[in-house]
C-alpha cells in the first residue's frame, strides 16, 4: 500500500492506496466523486479526462500514486447549477450533450484547451477533442459549445449569446 | 372536459427549450449505473468462453474459491438446479401471427406456419458455449479486483466443436448444426409480398438491376458500458435491479419470468442512462445474474462491464446479407422488386425486429407495384444481434437507394430524374407498399427537392472540376427514406398534483439521452397551463409504474403525448368538480383554458394548484372531493408512425490514400410535429453520424477461421471522432401524422436511416469514372484505394498513374 496526498478541486485528501489503483478509481470510489466516468479500457474514449497539474489527462491511464503531491481538477469543481462555468453554460446552450456520459471529460478537455488557446478555430477545437468520443451528438453541438465558452471567457454576455442562438437556427 | 390549449400561441410546444437535465449532467451530478452502490455489496466478474462453439466438459472453481475474498462461483449447472427460466426475449413482438397482430409491424412468421421462437437463452449455459465471449461462469468476490483475479483461475475444460460465424454459410447445406431445434441453423424462414405477381412482372421487364450486398455488423458502443447492482431482501422476498435500459418495466417483466416469481416481487430502478440506441432494450444475462447471485450470497452484487467485455457481450447490431433485383421498363418506371434478406441473428437471437422492419420497407418511398421478400433469420456462433438505431430500416433503405443509383448509372438515367419519376406522389397516399404497409401522408418529392437545394446539387459539376485539379475526386449522393415507428404498443402515465412538490409525471418510457425530462415537461406544462419548472418526471422506478414500454422504435413522444394529455384531462375533470362545488354550479359548466378553471359565468376562477391547495387545507369539502388530484391513463396504440425525409452529402476522395472527406451534408426530416427542435436537430445529427460511422469505418468482425471476435476494443473498432465529422445543415418539416392528436411521427431514428446509402452513393459517384458501380461498407481508405487500383491499376493515363502511385 502507498500513501498519497492529492489536492482535488482545492481540497486536500490523504489516502492509502494500492500502487495499481488508477486515478479514476481513486476519484470515483475512494473520494466518491462519480462525475468522472470510465468508458473504455484502452485510453481511447476520454470519458475519464480530468486536469492534473494543469494538463488535461486521461485518469484511467494515470495511477493514483503518480498524482501524489499534485493537484487535480474534476467536473465537480468547475461550476455549480447556480454558477455555471462559461463552458458548462455553452454545453447547455448549444445542446452539446444528450446522454451526458462523455460530457464531464469533454468539458474538462475543453477548459484545458481554452486555457492554452483562448480563441481556437473550429479545426483546432475538433483536433483538441479528437481524443474524446461522443456517440450521441455527432460533435457539432460540442464544437459550438466550446466556441460559446470561448466568447464568454473573452467577455461576451452569455444571456445575449443564448438569445441570439434561440433566434437563429440551423434550418435552411 | 379537455385540457386543450389553442395551438396558435404555444408556450412550450415547438420551442427549442434548453434541457432541464443538463444542469445535473454538466456538473458531474449524473447518476449512471456504475455510480450506484449498496452497503455491503460484493462484485461480480464473468468467465467467458474463448471458443465460438464448445461443449463444457467441466468447470473447476476450487482455485478461485480458495482465494481470499472470493464468495462464490456459479455455473450453468447452478442455474439449472435453481430452476431459473431462459430470458423471454421479445415475446410480445415475436411468436405467432396472432401475437404479432397486436403491433403495427408486418406479420412475419415461418412459411411453414410454425411460430417464431428463439433458442433458450439461459443465464449461464449448462452444457455448451455458443459464441466466443459467452459467459460460462460468474465469480462473486469482495472487490472487483479480486473477482477479476479469481476469474482467471477458474478452470474450464472445453471440447471444441465445429462452428460457423457467417449467416449465409450457416444456412448452407453441410454447415455445422448449432442447435438441434433449428435445422440448417434457420430460426425464421418467411416471406412477404406476392411472389407469383412479382415473377410475372420480372418475366416481362426489359431492364433488371441486381445487387448482392452485406450490411455489416456493428455494435452500439454506448459510452456508458452496461452495469448493474442486484439485491435481494429475504424478509420480503423482493428482488431489486439497479441498471440502465430502454425502460425499467420491461426489465421487470422479463426478470420476473427468469426468476419464476410474480412481477410484484421485482423492482427495477434506473436513473441516468449513458446511451442505449437499442442495445440495452433486451435483458442481458449479466444483469439478471447480479440479482440472482445477490440472493445466493446474501449481499448485493455489482457488475460493471469493461469495454473489451462490452464488445464481446453486448447485443450487437445489423448484419444483413441481401440479394435483390429491381425490374423496370425502358422509361425507368419501377415494375417489381424481389429480395432475399438473410439476417445474422447470432447465437441466442433476441429479436427479429431488424429483419422484420427491414423486410417491410424494401421499396422505400417509391411506387413499386408488386414485390416479395424472402426473410431468413440465421443462427450463428456469434454474439446476439438485436435492434440498433432504426433497426432494419437503414439496411432496407441502403439497398433500395443503391439500386436506384446503380440502375441510373447502368442504364443512363439521371439519378434524380429516376427518383422523381418513381417517388410516390401525395395523391397516391394512403399507399400500400409491397409488404402491406400503408404509408399515411407526406410529400416525399418535396423533401428530396429541399435537401438537393441544401447541398446545392446543381452547382456540383463546377466544384467537381476544381477538385480534379488537386488530384481528388468529388462525388455527391442523395438518399430518400421512410421509416416505421412502432414499439411495444401500450403506454401508461400518471399525473399527481401536490401543493408542496408540484406536478409529478410518472410514465413508462425512459430517456437515455433523448431529453424526456424536458420534452415531456414541455407538453405537460403546456396543457396544465403551468411553468415547465413545476413539472417533474419520474420514469426510472417500477414501484411508481403500472406499465411501461420503454424508449424503442420512436414510440416515446408519440405515445407520451397521448397518455400525458389524457392523464391531465382526468386531473382537470377531478379539479372541475371541486371548482363546481365551490362556485355552486354544475361541473359541466366549468371550463378550463390556459391553466385556469372557470365556473361558468360566475367569478370563481382557480388554477389546478389552487384546487390542490384547497383539497389539502379545506376540511369542509365533502369526502368525495378531498382526494389528492391524480389522473392516469393507459393506452393501446395500434398504429405506426412514418417519419420520412432525405439526406444528401458531397464527398471528396483522395485518390492517393482512399480517404473520404465529407465536404457538405444536409438532412431533412418530417417528424410530424416538433416538440423541441433543439432536441430533434441533435437527434438527427447524432443519428446520421452513427450511420456515417457504419458507412465509413465501423465493423464487428468475427474471424471465419477461428470464430474469434477480432474487433474487441476501441483500438480495433473505429468510431467517428470530432475531427472527421462535418457540420450538418438540418431542417424539419411537419406533415401531421394521423395516428395521434399532435401528429407526431417521431424523430429519433430518421437521421440514421438514409445515411448509409447517402454516403456510399456519394463515394461511388466520385469514382464512377473508374467504372466502379458499387462499394461494400465500411468504406475504409484501404477499401476505397483498393477498389480504385483494382480497376485502374494498369492505367495508361500518366497523370492518373502518378496520382495512384503511392
Amino acid at each position: 500500500m502507498a500513501n498519497v496526498i492529492i489536492r482535488v478541486n482545492g481540497e486536500t485528501f490523504e489516502r492509502e492506496v494500492e500502487p495499481r489503483r488508477l486515478l479514476v478509481e481513486f476519484l470515483r470510489e475512494d473520494l466518491g466523486k462519480t462525475g468522472t466516468h470510465v468508458g473504455c479500457d484502452t485510453t481511447q474514449c476520454g470519458c475519464c479526462t480530468v486536469i492534473l497539474n494543469g494538463d488535461a489527462i486521461k485518469s484511467c491511464t494515470i495511477l493514483a500514486v503518480q498524482a501524489d503531491g499534485g493537484s487535480v481538477e474534476t467536473i465537480e469543481g468547475v461550476g455549480t447549477k447556480e454558477n455555471l462555468h462559461p463552458v458548462q453554460r455553452g454545453f447547455r446552450a448549444c445542446h452539446a450533450l444528450q446522454c451526458g456520459f462523455c460530457t464531464p471529460g469533454m468539458i474538462m478537455n475543453s477548459i484545458a484547451l481554452l486555457r492554452d488557446n483562448p480563441a481556437p478555430t473550429e479545426a483546432e477545437i475538433r483536433h483538441a477533442l479528437d481524443g474524446n468520443i461522443c456517440r450521441c451528438t455527432g460533435y457539432q453541438g460540442i464544437v459550438e459549445a466550446v466556441q460559446f465558452g470561448a466568447k464568454v471567457l473573452a467577455g461576451e454576455d452569455p444571456d445575449s449569446l443564448e438569445a441570439a442562438r434561440a433566434a437563429h437556427s440551423h434550418e435552411v | 372536459m379537455s385540457a386543450h390549449v389553442p395551438d396558435q400561441m404555444p408556450r412550450y410546444i415547438g420551442k427549442p427549450i434548453l434541457r432541464k437535465e443538463d444542469l445535473r449532467l454538466i456538473t458531474g451530478a449524473g447518476r449512471y449505473s456504475d455510480d450506484f452502490n449498496l452497503p455491503g455489496q460484493a462484485y461480480a466478474a464473468f468467465v467467458r468462453s474463448p471458443y465460438a462453439h464448445a461443449r463444457i466438459i467441466s468447470i473447476d472453481a476450487s482455485a478461485a474459491l480458495a482465494m481470499d475474498g472470493v464468495l462464490a462461483v456459479f455455473t450453468g449447472k447452478d442455474i439449472a438446479a435453481a430452476g431459473l427460466n431462459p430470458i423471454p426475449h421479445d415475446n410480445s413482438l415475436m411468436g405467432t401471427a396472432e401475437l404479432q397482430r397486436q403491433g403495427a409491424d408486418i406479420i412475419l412468421v415461418n412459411s411453414d406456419g410454425s411460430p417464431v421462437v428463439s433458442p433458450a437463452h439461459q443465464l449461464l449455459p449448462e452444457t455448451h458455449a455458443h459464441y466466443a465471449g459467452e459467459a460460462v461462469a460468474m465469480v462473486v468476490a469482495e472487490t472487483s479486483d479480486i473477482a477479476k483475479d479469481a476469474m482467471t483461475v477458474v478452470d474450464v475444460e472445453y471440447e471444441e466443436l465445429p462452428f460457423v460465424v457467417d449467416a449465409v454459410a450457416a444456412i448452407a447445406p453441410g454447415a455445422p448444426q448449432i442447435f438441434d431445434r433449428f435445422p440448417r441453423n434457420i430460426g425464421l424462414d418467411g416471406e412477404v409480398g406476392d411472389r407469383e405477381g412479382t415473377e410475372a412482372a420480372f418475366a416481362k421487364a426489359t431492364k433488371v438491376v441486381s445487387l448482392h450486398t452485406h450490411i455489416q455488423r456493428v455494435t452500439g458502443v454506448t459510452m456508458e458500458p452496461r452495469a448493474a447492482t442486484g439485491s435481494y431482501d429475504p424478509e420480503t422476498g423482493q428482488y431489486q435491479l439497479y441498471a440502465g435500459s430502454s425502460g425499467v418495466f420491461r426489465h421487470k417483466l422479463e426478470l420476473s419470468k427468469v426468476l419464476g416469481v410474480t412481477p410484484d416481487k421485482v423492482r427495477v430502478i434506473a436513473e441516468d442512462v449513458g446511451g442505449n440506441f437499442g442495445t440495452k432494450n433486451n435483458l442481458s444475462v449479466e444483469l439478471a445474474l447480479t440479482v440472482w447471485a445477490a440472493q445466493q450470497v446474501g449481499r448485493p452484487v455489482k457488475w460493471t462491464s469493461e469495454r473489451g467485455e462490452a464488445f464481446l457481450s453486448d447485443y450487437q447490431g445489423r448484419d444483413l446479407t441481401v440479394d435483390i433485383e429491381l425490374a423496370m421498363d425502358d422509361e425507368g418506371n419501377f415494375l417489381a422488386l424481389r429480395s432475399r434478406n438473410v439476417s445474422n441473428v447470432g447465437a441466442y437471437f433476441a429479436s427479429f425486429q431488424p429483419l422484420r422492419k427491414g423486410v417491410s420497407l424494401m421499396s422505400n418511398v417509391y411506387d413499386v407495384p408488386v414485390g416479395f421478400v424472402h426473410a431468413i433469420g440465421a443462427i450463428t456462433n456469434t454474439g446476439t444481434t438485436a435492434p440498433f438505431r432504426s433497426a432494419g430500416r437503414p439496411e432496407a433503405i441502403f439497398v433500395m437507394e443503391r439500386l436506384v443509383d446503380i440502375a441510373a448509372q447502368r442504364f443512363g438515367f439521371d439519378r434524380i430524374e429516376l427518383r422523381r419519376r418513381n417517388l410516390i406522389k401525395p395523391d397516391q397516399l394512403p399507399y400500400r407498399n409491397i409488404a402491406g404497409l400503408v404509408y399515411d401522408s407526406g410529400d416525399y418529392a418535396a423533401s428530396m427537392e429541399a435537401v438537393l437545394r441544401m447541398v446545392d446539387w446543381d452547382g456540383f459539376p463546377l466544384r467537381a472540376e476544381e477538385a480534379k485539379s488537386r488530384g481528388c475526386r468529388r462525388g455527391i449522393g442523395v438518399a430518400n427514406y421512410i421509416e416505421i415507428t412502432t414499439g411495444i404498443p401500450r403506454e401508461w402515465a400518471e399525473i399527481r398534483v401536490d401543493p408542496e412538490s408540484g406536478f409529478e409525471l410518472a410514465i413508462g418510457t425512459m430517456s437515455s439521452g433523448q431529453g424526456h425530462e424536458t420534452s415531456f415537461a414541455q407538453v405537460a406544462a403546456e396543457w396544465l397551463g403551468v411553468s415547465i419548472e413545476q413539472v417533474r418526471l419520474v420514469a426510472g422506478d417500477t414501484d411508481r409504474l403500472v406499465f411501461g414500454g420503454g424508449s424503442i422504435s420512436g414510440r416515446s413522444m408519440r405515445f407520451a403525448s397521448v397518455v400525458i394529455r389524457e392523464a391531465i384531462d382526468r386531473v382537470v375533470e377531478q379539479a372541475a368538480k371541486v371548482v363546481a362545488h365551490v362556485a355552486g354550479v354544475d361541473p359541466a359548466e366549468v371550463t378550463f383554458a390556459e391553466g385556469v378553471l372557470t365556473a361558468g359565468s360566475t367569478t370563481t376562477e382557480m388554477t389546478i394548484m389552487d384546487v390542490a391547495r384547497l383539497i389539502q387545507s379545506e376540511s369542509r369539502l365533502p369526502d368525495n372531493l378531498r382526494k389528492p388530484l391524480r389522473g392516469e391513463h393507459d393506452h393501446f396504440f395500434p398504429d405506426p408512425g412514418y417519419p420520412f425525409g432525405a439526406q444528401a452529402c458531397e464527398v471528396e476522395v483522395d485518390l492517393a490514400t482512399g480517404t473520404v472527406t465529407i465536404i457538405d451534408i444536409a438532412a431533412i426530416d418530417d417528424v410530424g410535429r416538433a416538440i423541441n427542435p433543439l432536441i430533434l436537430h441533435g437527434q438527427t445529427i447524432g443519428a446520421s453520424v452513427q450511420g456515417l460511422g457504419q458507412a465509413l469505418m465501423e465493423h464487428i468482425i468475427y474471424d471465419e477461421e477461428t470464430g474469434q471476435l477480432l474487433t474487441g476494443s476501441l483500438m480495433d473498432y473505429a468510431l467517428p471522432r470530432a475531427e472527421g465529422v462535418p457540420n450538418f445543415k438540418v431542417a424539419i418539416t411537419e406533415t401531421p401524422a394521423p395516428s395521434n392528436p399532435l401528429g407526431i411521427r417521431a424523430g429519433g431514428e430518421g437521421g440514421t436511416t438514409p445515411a448509409l446509402a447517402m454516403l456510399v452513393n456519394a463515394v461511388v459517384d466520385a469514382l464512377k469514372e473508374f467504372g466502379i458501380e458499387h462499394l461494400e461498407m465500411p468504406l475504409t481508405p484501404q477499401r476505397v484505394w483498393s477498389a480504385i487500383h483494382d480497376k485502374v491499376g494498369n492505367t495508361s493515363d500518366p497523370d492518373l498513374a502518378k496520382l495512384l502511385r503511392s
